[in-house]
C-alpha cells in the first residue's frame, strides 16, 4: 500500500518539473542525514541569512519563528524571537510546534531538537560559492526548486553587473579590510574576501594567512595599502606606525556604514547588494 | 646575610645576556625579517629624529615599543607575582589574586561592549581594576587589620562575581565578543610609545615599593608574630604590597589585557634557581619576567597561536610541571 502511494507520488510529481519529492533525504552541514517526511509548512529559523533565503523563496509566510538577529525582510521582525547563537530558547521553539528548524552548525541546538522529535537541518552558507548552493539547497527543502534557480540567475547577473563596472576601473587600490579592531581582517577566499576582490580592490592578505587572519599589525604597515576600510581614519592615525600608510597620508580610510555592515555579514540573496555596496565605496566615481 | 654567592651572580648576568638577545631577536623578526645592521641604523635613525620611512617605521615606531611594553609588563607581572606570593605566603598566588584581572576586563568589556572610543579602554580597564582592588580590601578588612586568608577569599569572590557580569555583557553584545575575547587573552599588538609612556610610571613606582620592600618580606616567611616582634609592621607592609602590586598590575593589564601565567611561575623559576630571599627574587624576576614575555609575544606574532596570552599558557604550564617534577626527583 505504502509502496503504491510512493509511486504515485512519484508519477504524479514527476510531471510538474522540479519538484521535490518527500521523504527527501540530505546531509546537512553536521554532517547529519536528515530525512524530511513531507514538505515542511511551519519552518523556525535560527540564522538571518537562512531567514533571508527563505524570504527571497516566497516562503515568509511558513516561518514561525526566527532568532534575535533575523530582522529582514521586515516582516520576520514581527516573528516570535527563539534567541541567538549562544542563548537559543529550546522551549520557546519546540512551542512553536516547527516541522523544521533550520540551525547553524554551531552552536548545539540540533542535539536537543531532533529528540524532542523536530527536524533539524544545519545550513551554514559560508564561502561565496556556498551562497549559491545552500540557496538551491533550500529551495529543494521548501519545495521552491525552480525559484532557487531563478534567484541564484538573478544574484548572479546583479554580480556581474557590478563585476562589468569594476573590471574597467582604471585602479584598483591595494585595500586593507578590517572586521574588528583586534585586528582581525579578511583572506581573499574568505566570502568577504571574494566580495572585496570583484568589488575592484586588491586584498593586501594573501590566501595563505587563512580566511579571518589576525593580522600582525607590522604587515600592514608593509604591505602600505592604498585604501583602507572597516576602520576610521582617527583610528588609523592613533595606532603606532600607522601614519606611514599610504591610505592614512590620502586620508583612504573609510568606515562601512552600518547597513553596508550588515549585509555583509550576510552571505544571503543580498549578496549583489553588498557587493554593490562595497564597489561604490572602493570605486565612487564609477557610479555617479 | 645571604650574599649572592658567584653561582647566582653567574646566572644573574646570564640571564642579562638572555634578556638582551631575546630584546634584539623580537626587534629583528617579525612578519618582516630586518637585519640587524638596519635594525641598528632605524634604531639610530629613531634616537636622531630623522625622517623614518619603509623598515625604520616598523622597527621603531612598531616593534621595539611593542618590545619594550613586553619586558615592562613582564616584569611587573613576575615581580608582583612574586611578591604576592611571599606576602600571602601561599606558593599560588599571582598578581591578578586581589580581582585586578576580572576587574579590568569588566571595565574593559564595557567599554568595549558600549563602543566607547579605543583610546578609553584602557582607562575604563584601570580604573575598574582598582575599584575592584578596593572592593576586596573592603570586605576582606578586620578592623585594622588585613587577614591573608580573608584578602585572598574576598578576592577569588569578587573575581568571580566580576567575571560572571563580563561574561553577561559579553553574551549580550556578540558582535563585540571577539574584540573583548582578545582583551581577556592578552595582547601586546598596538602598543605604541604613548602606551609605555603611561605604563612605565606606574610600573617603576609599584615595582620599585616592592623591590624595596623585599628585606621586609623575607622577615614576614618567619610568620607574622616572629615577623612582629622583630620590628616588622605587619599589617602596614601587607597594606603596602597590595597596593602597590596592584597599581603596577592594574595599569599593566589596563593597557595589554589578561596575561596568564608569567606571574605565577617565573617567581618560582627563580626561587629554584636564585633561592627564596626575596632581594634576590624580585628584581631577578623581574628580568626573567621581561625576556619570557617579549619571547613569548615573539612566537605569537611569528606563529598561529597569535595571542601572548596563549603562548604563556601553553607554553608556561608544561613548563613549569616538568620544573616540578625535575625538583622533586633531585
Amino acid at each position: 500500500m505504502h509502496k503504491l502511494l510512493t509511486l504515485t507520488t512519484l508519477t504524479l510529481t514527476a510531471g510538474a518539473a522540479g519538484a521535490t519529492t518527500y521523504p527527501l533525504t540530505l546531509t546537512d552541514d553536521l554532517g547529519r542525514q536528515v530525512t524530511l517526511r513531507s514538505e515542511p509548512k511551519r519552518i523556525v529559523s535560527v540564522l538571518p541569512s537562512d531567514t533571508e533565503t527563505l524570504c527571497a523563496l516566497g516562503v515568509c509566510d511558513r516561518l514561525v519563528g526566527v532568532d534575535e538577529f533575523s530582522d529582514f525582510p521586515a516582516q520576520v521582525t514581527r516573528l516570535p524571537k527563539v534567541g541567538g547563537l549562544y542563548n537559543p530558547n529550546v522551549e520557546a521553539m519546540v512551542a512553536l510546534r516547527p516541522d523544521l528548524v533550520i540551525v547553524s552548525k554551531y552552536g548545539k541546538l540540533a542535539g536537543p531538537l531532533t529528540q524532542a522529535g523536530i527536524p533539524v537541518l544545519a545550513v551554514n552558507p559560508e564561502t561565496y560559492d556556498d551562497v549559491f548552493s545552500k540557496t538551491l539547497l533550500l529551495g529543494k527543502v521548501v519545495n521552491r526548486e525552480a525559484q532557487a534557480k531563478t534567484l541564484v540567475l538573478n544574484m548572479k547577473r546583479d554580480i556581474a553587473r557590478v563585476e562589468i563596472l569594476t573590471k574597467n576601473a582604471v585602479r584598483k587600490p591595494t585595500t586593507y579590510f578590517e572586521i574588528d579592531p583586534t585586528p582581525y581582517s579578511i583572506g581573499p577566499n574568505s566570502f568577504m574576501g571574494v566580495l572585496l576582490t570583484k568589488a575592484g580592490a586588491r586584498n593586501i592578505i594573501p590566501a595563505s594567512l587563512g580566511d579571518f587572519p589576525k593580522v600582525d599589525p607590522e604587515f600592514v604597515v608593509k604591505a602600505n595599502p592604498e585604501l583602507m576600510l572597516g576602520l576610521d581614519l582617527g583610528t588609523a592615525r592613533s595606532r603606532p606606525g600607522w601614519n606611514s600608510i599610504q591610505a592614512v597620508k590620502t586620508g583612504r580610510v573609510l568606515p562601512i556604514p552600518k547597513d553596508l555592515n550588515t549585509i555583509l555579514g550576510r552571505p544571503g540573496p543580498r549578496l549583489p547588494q553588498a557587493l554593490r555596496g562595497l564597489a561604490r565605496l572602493i570605486h565612487p566615481e564609477l557610479f555617479r | 646575610m645571604a650574599r649572592p654567592g658567584p653561582r647566582r651572580l653567574g646566572r644573574t648576568a646570564a640571564l642579562v645576556v638572555l634578556l638582551l638577545a631575546v630584546i634584539v631577536l623580537a626587534v629583528g623578526l617579525g612578519s618582516v625579517t630586518i637585519a640587524p645592521g638596519e635594525v641598528l641604523g632605524a634604531l639610530w635613525r629613531g634616537l636622531s629624529r630623522a625622517e623614518l620611512a619603509g623598515n625604520d617605521v616598523i622597527v621603531w615606531q612598531i616593534r621595539l615599543p611593542r618590545v619594550v611594553m613586553g619586558v615592562v609588563v613582564g616584569a611587573c607581572l613576575a615581580v608582583c607575582g612574586g611578591a604576592f606570593q611571599g606576602v600571602f605566603r601561599n606558593p599560588l598566588a599571582d598578581p591578578y589574586l586581589l580581582g585586578v584581572a576580572s576587574g579590568a576586563g569588566l571595565g574593559a568589556t564595557v567599554g568595549i561592549v558600549a563602543g566607547w572610543p579605543r583610546g578609553s579602554i584602557p582607562l575604563a580597564a584601570l580604573a575598574a581594576a582598582l575599584v575592584a582592588v578596593s572592593v576586596t580590601l573592603g570586605l576582606a578588612r578586620e578592623g585594622r587589620r588585613f587577614p591573608p586568608t580573608r584578602l585572598i577569599l574576598a578576592g577569588v569572590v569578587v573575581g568571580s562575581v566580576l567575571s560572571a557580569f563580563s561574561t553577561f555583557l559579553i553574551l549580550r553584545g556578540e558582535d563585540r565578543a571577539r574584540e573583548v575575547l582578545a582583551y581577556t587573552l592578552g595582547d601586546l599588538g598596538f602598543s605604541g610609545w604613548r602606551d609605555v609612556g603611561t605604563v612605565l610610571p606606574y610600573a617603576a613606582v609599584g615595582c620599585g615599593v616592592l623591590i624595596a620592600l623585599g628585606r621586609a618580606l623575607d622577615t614576614l616567611q618567619l610568620g607574622d608574630l616572629t615577623a612582629r616582634s622583630l620590628g616588622v609592621p605587619v599589617e602596614r607592609l601587607r597594606l603596602l604590597v597590595v597596593i602597590a602590586a596592584s597599581i603596577a598590575t592594574a595599569a599593566a593589564v589596563a593597557y595589554v589585557g589578561i596575561i596568564g601565567f608569567v606571574g605565577l611561575i617565573v617567581p618560582h623559576v627563580v626561587r629554584l634557581a636564585w633561592g627564596a630571599n626575596h632581594r634576590v627574587l624580585l628584581p631577578v624576576s623581574a628580568l626573567l619576567g621581561g625576556a619570557l614575555l617579549v619571547l613569548a609575544d615573539l612566537l605569537a606574532r611569528t606563529t598561529l597561536l597569535s595571542q601572548v596570552g596563549v603562548v604563556t599558557t601553553l607554553l608556561g604550564g608544561p613548563f613549569f610541571l616538568w620544573l616540578l617534577r625535575r625538583e622533586r626527583h633531585e
